[in-house]
């Protein structure tokens, strides 16, 4: 091959078909086709195809059952989705979940990986207990809480009781609906959280810490000025991946109700999406939906893209 | 040395990466041809696919005995029963919409007839000359099921069954107990104060409520709307002229009972949940369509009569409110000769009577030997077939279009699932049915 670089044009010109087939097909990118042409055809159409489908009918007036009219595509739809009460609910909604979920499960997560971050017995069985509710399904998670937010009989409430506090109707109260549900995801979640932050404090150096001691740093500096500042990039990773599943949270809301009207104060843009999509069948409401959705999602996730470009990493 | 046996490591390597990048194109090539045989699959023998939602329990048992005595009578024809999703019919109603708008069709499916059809309005196939003018169905079925299987002038489909909404099931010892008299109670307002002797006298919970969804609270509005104002009023507010103060009073003494006389933790049970509780005699009574019936059926802790019983709803005897399942044909499906052929069998005695023995309705025909039926099914389908009035379910979908439905169950959701918030709930059911 660096022969046929080197000689340039006029060996080309003498050099037959197949050779330049030949070297056509052993270059990189044909040769890596088969490794990223596939995964690249299939989300291609399933995601890219799909998101762009769901722009186009949100443009239309579909609804009901039938074939799709193209003929007149406006705004229509969102202008009356941002119109709509139950829209700015369930965003509102949808925006609390996102913000309170990931900000506590990241400090919730943070204190256990320094408490962890030390010498002691049964330490791989103590982080263990703690990651082992992000191993179960949403559906058995929603169904476990369902059973121990319970008024009468639910351990949350019996415990209380031994205080004389309560009972307490969680799921049935919307003051308190929305923290229920964000309790109980950030019960299954703060698990993952430790288990990125213990990673990034394992791999800081004990000499730091040895350092900054002989500095007479107190404990508590020592973190804040030392140790939590280098945990940036696990911090970052971890918010992403918590916000995406706050937005997938309608998981643990279809199965909490078994339907798509989740309790009261706690409607988000998936299950509202999913009522006006598949109940009523008003496709472009729904798609219009989704795509205000998308944008929530794309809002959470570009900052990260651009962190990461700024670090060089992309 | 080293370098060389290194260049014939990364050779290998190389080599099953490729074959297994070669493998990977192969297996997802056929795993998509795979995928469009299946859907493809009508060409050659007809197979007549029927899908419906009923996957468990009471549903599933009464639907393998209409399947099997379909295939006993038309056993040349190939059929194959497709359970959608879950119980919920939250789920069948996603499948077939998502299968109708994407014209992957099937030769029928189970859902409710009435305005709920108006979601698939324009995508259903007429039988009313192949089905029931051919099996002379409307002869022999019961007048007003008649009426909700007819939808944009046209008979899509062929009712199999009807559950009765109006029914408040009672725990004959918790009563007792209390002093109650069953037979007593003829009003909401008699109801109610048999509500406060049952939390004077016992430790149980008047009533049980499943509030997991709003649907529930929706349903017994209604009822109580029925029994206070009568059908009429009823119906001008399915029909989008309701009477304000109807409404009010309605969700006024709805409130009485949510607030005072149920079990605290409604919020976070199925109905299924709730209605354990009469079972285990820690309530009084619950108000349900008469598919409890078979929840009862299926426990060894209770007997019909001597530990649960029945009363309609106070305030509506001589009502039967009514609910209907029934399987549908959609147009231009593959298979619309076996469709036909399906749905005259539907509308057989063989049919309803094996359907609805295990389901736990009761056949809609006029002339159903009742006494093959058992005796809580006898007494329902006499209810039926003598009843004054037969308002239709609203919560059930006969009553109202799928998206007024949903808005009624929003206006339950955000006003009355505790705090109960009347004067908001009734304008929001208001706009709910006028739109």
């Amino acid at each position: 091959m660096a022969t046929h670089e080197s000689t340039g044009e006029s060996v080309a010109e003498t050099v037959g078909w197949r050779t330049k087939l030949r070297y056509v097909l052993n270059g990189d990118l044909v040769r890596s086709l088969p490794f990223w042409g596939v995964p690249f055809v299939i989300m291609g159409i399933a995601v890219y195809g799909g998101i762009g489908y769901n722009i186009a009918i949100s443009l239309t007036d579909t609804a009901g059952i039938g074939a799709v009219d193209w003929s007149s595509l406006d705004l229509e739809m969102y202008r009356q989705a941002l119109a709509a009460p139950a829209v700015h609910r369930a965003a509102l909604n949808t925006f609390v979940l996102l913000v309170a979920f990931t900000s506590i499960s990241l400090v919730l997560g943070l204190f256990l990986a320094i408490l962890l971050d030390r010498q002691f017995r049964f330490k791989e069985q103590v982080q263990m207990i703690y990651l082992l509710p992000m191993s179960l399904s949403f559906v058995v998670t929603a169904k476990l809480w369902v059973w121990m937010y319970n008024a009468e009989s639910g351990v949350i409430n019996v415990t209380l009781g031994l205080f004389g506090i309560g009972p307490i109707d969680f799921l049935g109260d919307p003051s308190y609906s929305l923290g229920a549900i964000v309790l109980a995801l950030i019960w299954q979640f703060s698990g993952y959280t430790m288990i990125v932050y213990l990673a990034g404090l394992q791999s800081i150096p004990g000499s730091q810490f040895e350092a900054a001691q002989i500095d007479g740093a107190s404990t508590v500096r020592i973190y804040l000025r030392v140790i939590i500042p280098q945990l940036k990039a696990a911090s970052v990773s971890a918010a992403v991946v918590l916000m995406v599943f706050a937005l997938k949270a309608f998981t643990f809301l279809y199965a909490l109700t078994g339907g798509y009207t989740p309790p009261k104060g706690t409607d988000i843009l998936a299950t509202l999406m999913m009522r006006e999509a598949f109940s009523n069948v008003q496709w472009a409401y729904g798609a219009a939906i989704a795509t205000m959705l998308l944008i929530m999602a794309l809002g959470v996730i570009s900052p990260y893209l651009y962190y990461q470009y700024r670090q060089g990493s992309l | 040395m080293s370098t060389n046996i290194d260049h014939v490591d990364d050779r290998d390597r190389r080599r099953y990466l490729k074959t297994l990048a070669a493998l990977g194109v192969v297996g997802t090539t056929g795993i998509a041809g795979c995928l469009d045989e299946e859907s493809g699959s009508d060409g050659g023998g007809e197979t007549l696919e029927v899908v419906h939602g009923w996957n468990s329990g009471d549903g599933k048992a009464a639907l393998e005995a209409l399947q099997a005595a379909f295939e006993d009578e038309h056993s040349d024809v190939s059929s194959e029963f497709n359970g959608a999703g879950g119980d919920a019919n939250a789920e069948l109603n996603t499948v077939i919409a998502n299968r109708l708008q994407n014209n992957d069709l099937m030769g029928s499916f189970a859902n409710w007839p009435g305005n709920h059809l108006e979601r698939y309005k324009g995508s259903l196939m007429d039988v009313e000359g192949a089905v029931w003018d051919e099996a002379g169905l409307k002869d022999t079925i019961h007048d007003a099921t008649v009426e909700q299987c007819r939808f944009n002038d046209k008979m899509p489909g062929v009712p199999i069954g009807s559950h009765r909404l109006n029914n408040l099931f009672y725990n004959v010892h918790v009563f007792e107990e209390a002093g109650v008299d069953p037979n007593s109670l003829d009003s909401v307002d008699a109801l109610i104060s048999a509500f406060e002797t049952i939390n004077q006298n016992t430790d149980a919970a008047p009533m049980t409520q499943a509030m997991s969804g709003p649907w529930t609270n929706l349903q017994l509005f209604v009822q109580v709307l029925t029994s206070q104002s009568g059908v009429e009023a009823y119906t001008n507010f399915i029909e989008g002229n309701p009477d304000g103060n109807a409404l009010r009073s309605a969700l006024e003494a709805t409130k009485t009972i949510l607030e005072n006389h149920i079990n605290g933790d409604a919020s976070t049970l199925s109905m299924t949940e709730a209605n354990d509780k009469i079972i285990n005699g820690s309530a009084g009574c619950v108000h349900q369509g008469n598919w409890l019936y078979g929840a009862y059926r299926n426990s060894d802790q209770v007997e019909y009569q001597t530990d649960w019983d029945w009363i309609p709803f106070p305030g509506t005897e001589g009502i039967y409110f009514f609910h209907l399942d029934s399987f549908l044909a959609p147009a231009d499906n593959p298979t619309p000769d076996l469709t036909e052929q399906w749905l005259r069998f539907v509308g057989t005695k063989k049919a309803q009577i094996a359907f609805n023995e295990k389901k736990g309705s009761v056949p809609i025909r006029n002339d159903v030997d009742a006494s093959k039926l058992p005796e809580f099914l006898q007494l329902m389908y006499d209810d039926l077939h003598s009843a004054e009035e037969l308002p239709p379910t609203l919560a059930h979908g006969l009553a109202v279009t799928p998206q007024q439905l949903t808005a009624c169950e929003e206006a339950i959701r955000v006003n009355f699932m505790g705090p109960y918030n009347v004067e908001a709930a009734a304008s929001d059911l208001e706009s709910a049915v006028s739109n």
